[in-house]
């Protein structure tokens, strides 16, 4: 049987890549210690297999066809199409179809009907966490693309169960490999928006200490302020994605940096599996 | 509100760049290949971000703007003002 071996979180702001060189050294230096030691934590993990959560930012989808949650299915993906990208490392990256169709088949049988993808390509989200935590090469990713950018969203609730339905679909996958979960994007930002720039620290910290206690209260509290917090906050509901397969415990926070320099209130963070992981 | 067209024009020069090259060398030759209503072109052609923001998602808003070329910090100040003018007319009733 397969075995859930990490559960990781990541922001994946866009200027981390192309506003480098404007963010300040000591920005610079927090990001990197924490994107370094997240990618670390992966490797340490020894994933034969990496699920991914993130939005799509208008690559694969668009308003005439655009799915809550789709998987990908794909042999491989493509890798990041954006052009400030073309200096990330992968530019093919495999998948894992088998898995990859155990996640639907489970899904369909716990009454989530997700879509599928047999080719995707896997933008800044799926890639910058990846590259800055200097993954290379990559284990095969089954990317799961959550709809965090155009409304109505997936509800925080549903997101949660998703994410134990993910648990209880490694649990039962048949092939003996180590699977790990990275979701991205978060916490606070605001993009396109009047208030593009803005990054309320206050929400993001009283966020992690919700993920930190491990109760109900993280829902009723998103629920609350995710419509009162830049669009870019409801990229946190792969977070509970995340949280829900580690069995909403033990949240633990590598790193949080408010960088206006990139627009995000940057958070990385690990699931403590315990001993038996 | 989702303007279809003014949507997939953004989301066509974010997918591809030689479009966006073709674009800021020609904005109308185009622009008449999409099914813009003669308000929505206008505002296009005289950057209204005020008016579009009110018609597209967001992050394509963002992303048209910096596939046309617009300096970042004059974006800014611009989705800003169409945040404050929409305030005070929703204040206004």
């Amino acid at each position: 049987m397969a075995k859930l071996v990490g559960v990781y979180a990541s922001s994946h702001a866009p200027l981390i890549v192309r506003g480098w060189k404007d963010v300040s050294p000591r920005n610079q230096q927090d990001l990197t210690r924490a994107m370094t030691e997240l990618g670390r934590r992966i490797k340490a993990a020894r994933p034969d297999v990496l699920i991914e959560i993130s939005p799509d930012h208008w690559v694969n989808f668009f308003i005439n066809n655009l799915p809550s949650i789709c998987v990908g299915m794909g042999e491989e993906h493509e890798g990041p199409a954006e052009p400030w990208m073309k200096e990330c490392p992968y530019k093919k990256i495999a998948g894992h179809p088998r898995l990859a169709h155990h996640i639907v088949q489970t899904a369909l049988e716990h009454d989530f009907e997700p879509s599928m993808s047999h080719h995707l390509t896997l933008d800044h989200g799926f890639c910058i966490p990846l590259w800055r935590g200097g993954l290379d090469p990559l284990p095969p990713i089954v990317p799961i693309i959550f709809n965090d950018i155009e409304p109505p969203f997936p509800t925080v609730r549903r997101c949660l169960r998703w994410g134990a339905m993910l648990a209880e679909a490694i649990r039962s996958y048949p092939e003996d490999i180590r699977v790990a979960i990275l979701a991205t994007g978060g916490l606070s930002h605001s993009i396109g928006e009047p208030t593009m720039g803005e990054i309320d620290e206050p929400f993001d910290r009283e966020c992690i200490r919700h993920f930190e206690k491990g109760d109900d209260s993280l829902v009723d509290f998103l629920n609350e302020r995710l419509p009162t917090i830049g669009n870019g906050a409801a990229e946190i509901r792969n977070w509970i994605a995340a949280h829900g397969a580690a069995g909403k415990r033990g949240f633990e926070l590598i790193g949080y940096c408010n960088c206006p320099e990139v627009y995000v209130g940057c958070g990385f963070a690990s699931w403590n599996l315990g001993a038996a992981a | 509100m989702r303007d279809y067209w003014l949507s997939k024009l953004f989301f066509d020069l974010q997918s591809s760049p030689p479009l966006g090259e073709e674009y800021r060398a020609d904005r109308k030759k185009i622009l008449d290949r999409y099914h813009l209503g003669p308000e929505v072109r206008a505002a296009v052609e005289r950057d209204d971000v005020a008016f579009l923001a009110a018609r597209v998602n967001p992050y394509l808003l963002r992303f048209y703007f910096v596939v046309a070329g617009m300096p970042e910090a004059e974006f800014l100040r611009k989705v800003r003002t169409a945040g404050a003018a929409a305030a005070a007319r929703s204040s206004h009733g």
